[in-house]
């Protein structure tokens, strides 16, 4: 969520003041440039790379979702410039397609060279709809384990959902039990569904919710 | 490690640490089927399906902020916050906290490189014609 200060900042940048221009870049040039440093070497190309994302965000100022934190739209516009710097080298994911027993690939490499710029948002209002609901649902649920200093159970369910692990893989992690970990998965399931049908939406759109895991 | 669609989907967002980067990427080159699952979630998400993973990822739903991140440096927080704060730098790996704290934990700031100052301020007269133009 954007905080006050933010949102002010953001205004006075759309009525044209250079000063919050300024003071913006001045506040996020540091930590992105590290994010980007963090996946490639070339530190001209990581200083290329954080002003076209200022640029990008400074182009679309007016189209700005005040929902959204500054700091995750310009991470997330930096990390789709990265991704696509990668995929022009042809090195994003350097998986290419199994091979066979001579060495020769069995299909073309899995990137489409013709695929374009990663985009955020490419689906419908209704889809935008179904992410922001679970947006809303996954913080309502943060909040409430982070308030309840229930961090056990918030480590269970990042590992799981963030990291993609198993429970099995997660329990090991954090030296608890299977069926723990499976409580837990269980209880943020059912939270996020709750939440989903309480704005009256399905949570069948996000068939991962109904995925039990393989353990 | 078990590479289940929720792995893979960490993979694509470059979330995994390097060693489990790397074990991902030689199965789906080994493995036909693991192989077709990253091409369909991949094509899912560009027609704007996502899951709750890269959205959690996307959005940073559960980063401290960058305040409490400079009172984890100090460890001037709840200790159960600062093992929370510990486990989402270290163990997820959260790579915009970890960019976030070396920014703050860097204590020479680029400004006061002349170069970088130089290039920061034309950074800034170039940019101001992207400006809206003031009410």
């Amino acid at each position: 969520m954007v905080s006050l200060d933010e949102n002010m900042l953001v205004k006075k940048i759309q009525k044209g003041d250079q000063l919050a221009w300024s003071d913006l870049v001045l506040r996020y040039e540091g930590r992105l440039t590290n994010y980007a440093q963090g996946k490639i070497k070339d530190h001209a190309s990581c200083q290329d790379l954080v002003q076209e994302s200022f640029l990008g965000f400074l182009a679309n100022i007016n189209n700005f979702d005040a929902s959204r934190s500054i700091q995750s739209y310009l991470f997330g516009i930096l990390s789709n410039k990265i991704t696509d710097l990668l995929r022009s080298y042809g090195r994003l994911r350097t998986v290419e397609t199994p091979v066979d027993s001579s060495g020769n690939q069995k299909s073309s490499p899995y990137i489409d060279p013709a695929m374009g710029a990663s985009t955020w948002y490419r689906g419908d209002e209704k889809k935008k709809l179904e992410n922001d609901a679970l947006i809303k649902g996954l913080r309502l649920l943060i909040n409430q384990l982070v308030q309840r200093k229930d961090y056990l159970k918030l480590k269970s369910i990042e590992l799981i959902f963030v990291n993609g692990l198993s429970n099995l893989e997660a329990a090991n992690i954090l030296g608890i039990d299977n069926k723990t970990v499976a409580s837990h998965r269980h209880y943020a399931n059912n939270f996020i569904i709750d939440n989903l049908k309480k704005m009256n939406l399905s949570p069948s759109v996000f068939p991962h919710l109904s995925e039990q895991d393989q353990d | 490690m078990t590479i289940t669609k929720a792995t893979l989907d960490a993979f694509i967002d470059d979330h995994l640490n390097e060693q489990d980067s790397i074990r991902v990427e030689k199965a789906v080159r080994e493995s036909q089927e693991l192989n077709t699952l990253l091409k369909s979630i991949i094509a899912s998400r560009d027609m704007g399906d996502h899951s709750i993973g890269a959205i959690w990822r996307r959005e940073h739903l559960s980063c401290p902020t960058r305040e409490e991140l400079s009172s984890y440096k100090e460890e001037a927080l709840d200790p159960q916050r600062i093992d929370y704060i510990k486990f989402h730098l270290e163990t997820v790996g959260c790579k915009a906290c970890k960019a976030n704290l070396s920014d703050l934990i860097c204590t020479k700031n680029s400004l006061t490189n002349p170069d970088a100052n130089e290039k920061h301020q034309q950074f800034l007269e170039n940019s101001k014609i992207l400006l809206p133009k003031k009410v």
